[in-house]
């Protein structure tokens, strides 16, 4: 690849500035989406309570992230273990299941309940399921009115729920890509540092080694060969569930590039 | 003769045919052959779920022995285990079981793990636990829907029913490819809103060939309760406990054999 400088140097720019605007977003677009999800389960199933728990892989707990209603917001934040109670035993076993008559039986789910402080009638539960697992559990508390859930409502939470899983796993994409992209920068930085900081490093590296980041970050990554740097403009463009101490690394990161991509482009006239 | 033949031939040489012969005439198979008495006595069903308390009036005292399955790596160990239910959940199953075969022994066994892969493992060694146990029904209302687990219950379903261990699953209410509940060598469960224990259909196109009692269920549940419940979860246990009956009464059947019995005594859809 044969980079013009200035189309090299621009592009640095342009995704310098992208993440810097990525940051001030909304931190976790995943979230904004789950909880679109759940406040739309709410309102098809005209429900008290609707939410979403994730399973947290590093604490191996169940993690209610969103959740929509007048009775739902209590349960935001509660953490159970991954095999506890309804929502554990949806995750666990990977079977949906509705409930009812819940509230007649005091002994249900006494401890989730006293958290929340709303204990349900009627329930269901089903998992976040796509082509690699579950990731975790849709929940559906007291439909209005005195029906019970159903088995089409089953079906109809579980399509709610396949929506959630591809949005999660498709925000977990986004965060590896920002990941790759902070190893690769992190590796171009300890490689050519001698000894100072980042920001203070004044050495001799130049181009060539923007380009060999380039093309480390991209490697994995589809899109137009021809164009690897807006491939991973773009990439860095999605990143929004990335989190904000990593997404400082990666704007830090990219600051010292474009400053050595200029003291390289001061030096030579091309790349390479 | 049989000495030329492979050894998966063996069964039908000429002089071992004889031992190939049906044991029942089908067209006159009718529930009151296929039940015999409908108590279930002597068979083992094992629940492989989150648990089964012991002392939930619908058990009613038939819960033989409770192991969970522990985790190690790559290593998988059964450990006896308290008899309860955490959930309440495997203690539904329980309790739809004992009511349609109530001489009928059950095993416990807990296998609720974290992941995919955990539960996988955790599967593997339940299964071989319940079928070396005596299981000759053994109920799994879970699934999993890792690819990377295929090969793994694929190979558990036909150890089972080389071992003559019936495997009756719930079929995922969602409609993607779970394991083991759309391999052939298993009875696969899905839930019909006929509020009839007794009630079942058969699918004569699979994977999901029958179809069960799961809607608004009045099921056993944790800490000697009961709730209602709806699912393919709550379908699959109708389904071993007529298997029970089946087995109970025609002790020389074989799982594919219980399975035609099943089909054939099915309920009509006229």
């Amino acid at each position: 690849m044969t980079a013009d400088p200035d189309a090299l140097l621009s592009a640095l720019r342009a995704i310098a500035i992208r993440v810097e605007a990525a940051r001030r977003l909304s931190p976790t677009a995943g979230t904004a989406i789950l909880r679109s999800i759940v406040d739309a389960t709410v309102l098809l199933f005209d429900a008290e309570a609707a939410s979403i728990a994730l399973h947290d892989a590093a604490t191996d707990r169940l993690v209610f992230t969103v959740a929509a209603g007048d009775q739902g917001q209590g349960v935001v934040g509660l953490s159970i273990g991954p095999a506890e109670g309804v929502a554990g035993y949806v995750f666990s076993s990977g079977q949906p299941l509705a409930l009812a008559d819940v509230a007649d039986d005091a002994r249900f789910e006494r401890t989730t309940a006293e958290q929340t402080g709303y204990v349900p009638r009627t329930l269901v539960a089903v998992p976040l399921i796509d082509d690699e697992g579950v990731l975790g559990v849709l929940e559906v508390l007291d439909k209005r009115g005195d029906g019970s859930f159903d088995l089409r409502d089953i079906e109809l939470a579980s399509a709610f729920a396949r929506q959630a899983a591809v949005a999660i796993r498709s925000s977990r994409l986004e965060r590896d890509t920002a990941t790759l992209l902070a190893t690769a920068l992190t590796s171009l930085s300890a490689g050519s540092d001698d000894g100072g900081t980042a920001e203070s490093n004044t050495g001799a590296a130049g181009g060539s080694d923007v380009e060999s980041v380039v093309a480390a970050a991209v490697a994995n990554l589809d899109g137009d060969e021809a164009e690897p740097l807006w491939a991973l403009a773009d990439q860095v463009a999605r990143i929004r569930a990335v989190d904000p101490a990593q997404l400082d690394l990666v704007r830090e990161l990219l600051a010292v590039l474009v400053g050595r991509a200029e003291r390289g482009h001061a030096g030579r006239s091309r790349l390479r | 003769m049989s000495s030329v033949l492979p050894a998966w031939s063996e069964p039908f040489a000429e002089d071992r045919r004889a031992a190939l012969a049906r044991q029942m005439p089908f067209a006159d198979i009718d529930r009151g052959w296929a039940f015999g008495d409908g108590s279930g006595a002597g068979v083992v069903v094992a629940v492989v779920d989150s648990g089964i308390e012991g002392g939930h009036p619908a058990v009613g005292g038939m819960l033989r022995q409770s192991v969970r399955v522990e985790l190690d790596g790559d290593d998988a160990r059964i450990v006896p285990d308290e008899p309860i239910d955490a959930v309440g959940h495997g203690t539904a199953c329980a309790g739809i079981v004992h009511g349609l075969a109530p001489a009928a022994t059950l095993l416990s066994v807990r296998v609720l793990g974290a992941d995919n892969r955990g539960k996988g493992l955790a599967f593997a060694a339940g299964l071989d636990w319940a079928v070396g146990q005596g299981a000759s029904v053994i109920n799994l209302s879970l699934s999993s829907r890792s690819e990377s687990m295929y090969g793994t219950l694929h190979d558990l379903a036909d150890r089972a029913y080389f071992a003559n261990a019936l495997l009756v699953c719930a079929a995922n209410n969602v409609a993607v490819a779970s394991y083991p509940s759309l391999f052939s060598s298993v009875v696969s469960v899905a839930a019909h809103d006929v509020r009839d224990p007794e009630a079942w259909f058969y699918n004569p196109r699979p994977p999901v060939e029958f179809g069960a009692y799961g809607l608004d269920v009045d099921v056993a549940w944790k800490d000697g309760g009961r709730i209602v419940a709806t699912g393919n979860s709550f379908a699959a246990p109708h389904i071993a406990g007529l298997a029970a009956r089946i087995r109970s009464a025609h002790p020389a059947v074989s799982p594919f054999e219980v399975k035609t019995i099943l089909a054939a005594t099915a309920s009509s859809t006229s």
